[in-house]
């Protein structure tokens, strides 16, 4: 005779020997392990307090025979809490989907049931093979004002629990976030960023229900975000960006007229243009580094001899250079 | 070929649509913010449940993507007298109620009218385009019995605001669909035109 026992953690639990007597002779074993007779009330078996540890195979023997007289399973765990239940609307409007877990595991087999009900009008919500936990609803009617109930039951051996959602049709959608964000550089443009995204593949028919767009956009070594609400298209340039530093930029959506916003897209960085540095001859290299040796010396502000920046051809150079050695010599004599 | 100074039916139809979907849009921002004044003047629960009104259009609709343009149309149309009348009914009421006071509620009562007497028409308009005609201006709209309740008729006011706030967002809705350039529709865009 096997049996499936669940008990509550925490629970005292009695298993009897199967119709043997309270005074036969027994030996109890768990998971191969003889029980010790300190947990024995006669021939029932006493574990007080159970804890998850305690789930497991329980046999009882007949004392001389070893013929085995009982098997259990005993599986601890808890009742259910009240479920986490989410409804929402990513494809709007074709339907809506809802899903559902528990806050905490209890450790045993969880059966749920849910209800949809529009009205009067009861509604089938149809199970999803992956992921678990989730099902989803067509549409029967657009622009109802009549709300939503759904009501999810969750059961096991032990208890049950439930929870209800009430809304209405415009209250839950919330588009996923776009697809395919893409930051470039503008050639020649140090602080433009040129980004350009997709609407979400699941949002079903973005001509008759368009979506709009939030954009928002910061340097790394920036912690305010700037942002940008775009009522139409699926591109943006950023015309302020800082020249040089590298940027991380988002997207979300949302339906124009109903709803809430999608969830930010996934990031992505973006460093605007900036002017390549010019290439010199091994001739200017050395005029380059004399001049920086000299620098050190500190021409007075007026003395604005060469500047670097301004250095373009090999005749601008040489004039550096030798303003230059003069300084040195200068230094020198003060040294 | 039309006229250098007329736009083609098809143009036309765009325009009109496009103007129409920004006034749907204002409109239903302006019922949201009428009902957020309404509920307050009028000392309600903004989350009230409020039993189909009779008379009331509902925006509520089966198979909607199905529908054709010219469907489309006159349902609206239909449904923006009714609420022109409703709203006209409502700010009778709120007169006689306060006198000639000037009130938010009443100033914003009729702002409202006056966006739903302009969708009205704008949807004649379009009509018209269709080359449908317009159907007769007969509106039935039920006067509210005299045993009804001072707070029985501010729940039907809650009423008709909201279903008409539903009809703004249908509305964009319907004529996004309408503008589209489709061979199936009720209205295929002219031959000198390209979608």
């Amino acid at each position: 005779d096997s049996h499936t026992q669940y008990e509550r953690v925490g629970a005292d639990v009695t298993m009897k020997c199967g119709s043997m007597d309270w005074d036969a002779a027994v030996t109890w074993m768990a998971n191969g392990t003889d029980i010790d007779e300190s947990h024995l009330n006669g021939s029932y078996l006493i574990l007080k307090n159970v804890g998850l540890s305690q789930s497991g195979q329980y046999f009882c023997y007949e004392g001389s025979s070893w013929h085995r007289k009982y098997q259990t399973s005993l599986v601890v765990g808890t009742p259910p809490k009240e479920p986490v239940l989410m409804c929402r609307s990513n494809n709007y409007p074709k339907g809506f989907y809802c899903s559902w877990h528990l806050p905490t595991p209890t450790y045993i087999p969880n059966f749920f049931n849910i209800s949809v009900v529009h009205g009067t009008r009861e509604m089938v919500c149809e199970k999803d093979a992956l992921p678990k936990n989730r099902c989803h609803i067509r549409y029967i009617q657009l622009f109802s004002t009549v709300k939503y109930k759904v009501t999810l039951t969750v059961t096991n051996a032990l208890g049950k629990n439930s929870t209800t959602l009430t809304f209405d049709e415009f209250a839950i959608v919330k588009p996923d976030p776009p697809e395919n964000v893409v930051a470039k550089p503008v050639p020649n443009n140090p602080r433009r960023l040129e980004v350009s995204w997709q609407n979400p593949s699941s949002w079903p028919d973005p001509e008759s229900f368009p979506l709009k767009f939030f954009l928002r956009y910061r340097p790394l070594i920036l912690d305010q975000w700037q942002h940008v609400e775009l009522s139409d298209g699926t591109s943006h340039t950023i015309t302020d960006a800082y020249a040089g530093k590298e940027y991380i930029i988002q997207v979300a959506a949302k339906d124009n007229d109903i709803g809430t916003w999608s969830d930010w897209s996934v990031a992505v960085h973006a460093t605007p243009w900036t002017e390549e540095p010019k290439h010199l001859t091994t001739e200017a290299q050395i005029t380059e580094t004399t001049s920086t040796s000299t620098s050190s010396f500190m021409p007075p502000p007026t003395t604005k001899i060469c500047d670097k920046g301004a250095v373009v051809g090999s005749g601008a150079v040489a004039v550096c250079w030798t303003a230059g050695l003069v300084l040195a010599a200068y230094g020198v004599l003060f040294i | 070929m039309a006229a250098a100074d007329s736009p083609s039916p098809g143009l036309r139809r765009r325009d009109l649509c496009s103007r129409g979907i920004r006034l749907a849009g204002k409109m239903r921002s302006d019922v949201v913010d009428l009902l957020d004044t309404y509920v307050e003047w009028q000392g309600l629960d903004a989350s009230a449940s409020v039993a189909a009104v009779e008379g009331v259009p509902v925006a509520a609709v089966e198979r909607w993507d199905e529908q054709t343009g010219t469907q489309r149309l006159l349902e609206n149309l239909a449904a923006y007298r009714t609420f022109r009348a409703l709203l006209a009914q409502m700010l009778e009421e709120q007169q006689e109620q306060l006198g000639e006071a000037d009130t938010a509620l009443g100033r914003a009562l009729a702002s409202v009218l006056l966006q739903v007497s302009a969708f009205t028409y704008h949807l004649e308009e379009l009509l018209q385009l269709e080359s449908r005609g317009t159907p007769s201006e007969e509106v039935d709209v039920p006067v509210p019995p005299s045993q009804l309740g001072l707070f029985e008729r501010k729940l039907r006011g809650l009423g008709v605001l909201r279903e008409l706030a539903q009809w703004a967002v249908r509305s964009a809705r319907d004529l996004r669909q309408l503008a589209k350039p489709s061979p199936g529709s009720s209205s295929a865009p002219g031959p000198d035109e390209s979608p």
